[in-house]
């Protein structure tokens, strides 16, 4: 990441703290929560849990609980005072009371452990999560081009992905051959679910040892990171030509998608694109397929998150904001075809929104041969 | 459970903190997360953050009895060990300290006097591992001894490297892949994670953590156009001491060890430090399955070397890959 972004980062969080009050901000991380220790650090652990203790000024103390993983954080960033230990969080516990009476608040809510938690920091812990929160939601322009480059890795991926799927493959091996080409692209991670099947399937998941046959539908969604921010595609295809339910069903998720991306805009809701995909299943008789049931959001907030906020739920009131990133996707079960996933990536901009993917938005078929 | 007078055992499951859980059910629980609740007769019921519809999936890779979907763990387990715990007795909880806030917070607020950390008691049982644990280790040492040998021998840049690692993993069904890198050994020994490209130098260093039906383990291989002798001297003299210790604590190194620790499975994350040159100086029984890492300065130059191994009691130990490869 370029030091021109650290910086700008580091200027939000050091304002942000400023108006809350805070002297100290303790921030937790682990391998699958570094957003928010990114943000506050551009630190990524790869293994293990990792405290830093960023103060207003710039300054930062890091505990690790891998000796790897300080090693690897001390030559990423030279001015980080970092150690480790396997007793982290009574380190960590300890580094807190050494800092006396200073204002002090933990973050964020979701990987904060109960010993700190239950502390007299507890009171902390939602005001500070939701600053950040707020921090990471609006994107500045160099958090953009790195998810705009993020958008254009996935709709190569996914092309990668459309090679891959071959009868007689297993899932796993769909990808291998993703994973391979993102590591070739410099990218350090991707989140991938999948799924392949008929009327049976229900969802996707991690991949299995299934293997594809034709007719199948094949979904997945492709969400790669640069420099620590997240993009995602979601398609479905079909091996072999697309029987006429296929057809029919697929032309109700473009509807869907069409009309949720219609939605964004200022001054929308999360909740109003969710609503926008969700009455074209309920013109459509298929309202029962965008409860709980079936599904689980209409999209979500990317970022340096993977899942971030907003959830587009049709009771989420978040207002959206220019340079705002999310992904839509109306990704549920379909009573006549099977489980179906199609959705892009888009900023928010001052007039509506721009569409990050480029990846047609099509049933894809490949040969069943 | 029963000598410590406990009606219930949680243990938290999340990408990060895996691996109690998948050892007693096989469940992995990817981007979500879940409790698991024993109880002292009948299966386990795993509490699980996914929706309803993801139960199919749940039970088609795990070994569990009841799986609830739920949309708080934390207040779910509340209620559950309200309903099937009696009331006196303790509830144990694995990593207590570490729970996250929202999953312990209410369970703090029902049954906080009731709540025992089971840290200590889940290590003493955990290792040392089974045959089938062992088998899991070997295959996947096996998967990472051979996506080390798909290197292509001239690489001159990460990307590369990392790919071909990556490919011949998954290919071999690896459900993890983690490697970070040393680009130029000569100028430093510090493992990075690549986001991007780097150029390699003719000595660099790959390390590679992979995981196979939930088992973890870890290698070390440092590369080169032109193996040095050192280097072979090297990879013998550390798979001897690791295979020849027992119940170790502490290395018989002197002098040109720059650094070693002993990593094993011993809670809730694949790899938990339990020795190091620098603390802790924990001990494992024999039997366990584990990881010496190790970092020597040799007369070329600095060396580094990770490999699992089942440590040796009254036998010697066994190494789970073949150091002296060509």
């Amino acid at each position: 990441m370029s030091e021109r972004l650290r910086a700008e980062r580091r200027a939000r969080l050091a304002a942000a703290m400023s108006a809350e009050g805070i002297d100290t901000l303790v921030v937790a991380g682990n391998p699958w929560r570094s957003d928010y220790l990114r943000y506050a650090t551009d630190l990524v652990p790869m293994e293990g849990h990792v405290f830093a203790f960023v103060e207003r000024e710039g300054t930062a103390r890091v505990i690790a609980e891998l000796p790897a993983e300080a090693a690897r954080f001390s030559s990423e960033q030279s001015a980080l005072q970092v150690t480790w230990s396997a007793s982290l969080i009574e380190e960590a516990e300890a580094a807190i009371r050494s800092f006396g009476r200073k204002r002090i608040a933990l973050a964020p809510l979701a990987a904060v452990p109960y010993r700190l938690a239950s502390g007299p920091l507890a009171s902390s812990i939602a005001p500070a999560t939701a600053m950040l929160d707020r921090l990471m939601l609006r994107k500045a322009p160099s958090e953009v081009d790195a998810l705009r480059r993020a958008a254009a890795l996935a709709d190569d991926g996914y092309a990668v992905f459309r090679e891959a799927a071959r009868v007689g493959r297993p899932e796993y091996e769909l990808l291998a051959d993703v994973e391979a080409f993102f590591r070739l692209r410099g990218c350090p991670e991707n989140f991938q679910i999948l799924g392949s099947g008929g009327r049976e399937v229900r969802g996707m998941h991690p991949p299995t040892e299934r293997r594809l046959m034709p007719g199948d539908l094949v979904t997945t969604e492709l969400t790669p990171c640069v420099d620590g921010y997240y993009a995602q595609i979601c398609r479905t295809l079909v091996i072999g030509a697309p029987s006429e339910a296929q057809v029919r069903a697929f032309s109700v998720y473009e509807e869907a998608l069409a009309a949720g991306i219609a939605a964004v805009r200022p001054g929308a809701t999360a909740g109003q694109v969710a609503l926008a995909q969700n009455e074209v299943f309920r013109r459509h008789g298929l309202g029962d397929y965008v409860t709980s049931e079936y599904t689980r959001v209409r999209g979500h907030g990317l970022g340096l998150y993977v899942d971030g906020r907003p959830a587009v739920l049709e009771d989420v009131g978040l207002v959206l904001e220019p340079e705002m990133a999310l992904v839509v996707h109306p990704n549920t079960y379909h009573p006549e075809a099977g489980y179906f996933v199609h959705g892009d990536s888009l900023r928010v901009t001052t007039e509506g929104c721009e569409v990050l993917t480029r990846t047609p938005r099509q049933l894809f078929s490949v040969p069943a041969g | 459970m029963r000598a410590a007078g406990l009606g219930a055992v949680l243990l938290y499951t999340s990408f990060p903190r895996p691996s109690a859980v998948a050892w007693l059910t096989h469940f992995v629980p990817y981007w979500n997360e879940g409790l698991l609740v024993v109880l002292p007769s009948g299966a386990p019921t795993l509490l699980a953050a996914f929706s309803k519809r993801m139960q199919g999936w749940i039970r088609s890779v795990c070994h569990v009895g009841e799986v609830q979907s739920v949309p708080h763990l934390g207040r779910a387990a509340a209620e559950l060990l309200g309903e099937r715990v009696p009331g006196a007795s303790g509830i144990g909880v694995l990593e207590l300290d570490a729970l996250p806030w929202p999953v312990a917070e209410p369970l703090a607020n029902v049954h906080g006097p009731r709540l025992i950390d089971v840290t200590a008691l889940f290590a003493a049982i955990r290792q040392p591992a089974d045959d089938t644990e062992i088998k899991l280790a070997r295959r996947a040492a096996g998967i990472a001894a051979k996506a080390l040998d798909s290197i292509p021998r001239a690489a001159v840049r990460a990307s590369p490297v990392l790919s071909a690692i990556e490919k011949s993993a998954r290919l071999d069904g690896a459900e993890e892949v983690q490697a970070r890198l040393a680009p130029d050994l000569a100028s430093g020994t510090v493992l990075r994670r690549l986001e991007g490209d780097l150029p390699l130098s003719g000595r660099y260093a790959v390390e590679l953590s992979v995981a196979y039906k939930g088992t973890w383990i870890r290698v070390v291989r440092c590369c080169s156009s032109s193996t040095p002798a050192s280097w072979r001297k090297a990879e013998r003299w550390t798979s001897e001491w690791a295979t020849r210790t027992s119940g170790i604590s502490a290395g018989p190194f002197s002098g040109d060890v720059m650094f070693w620790s002993l990593e094993a499975c011993v809670g809730t994350q694949p790899y938990s430090v339990v020795a190091s040159a620098v603390g802790p100086r924990g001990t494992v029984s024999a039997g366990t399955l584990a990881c010496y890492s190790i970092k020597l300065q040799l007369p070329d130059g600095p060396w580094l070397g990770a490999m699992p191994v089942v440590i040796g009691g009254k036998e010697p130990g066994r190494l789970l890959v073949d150091p002296l490869r060509d």
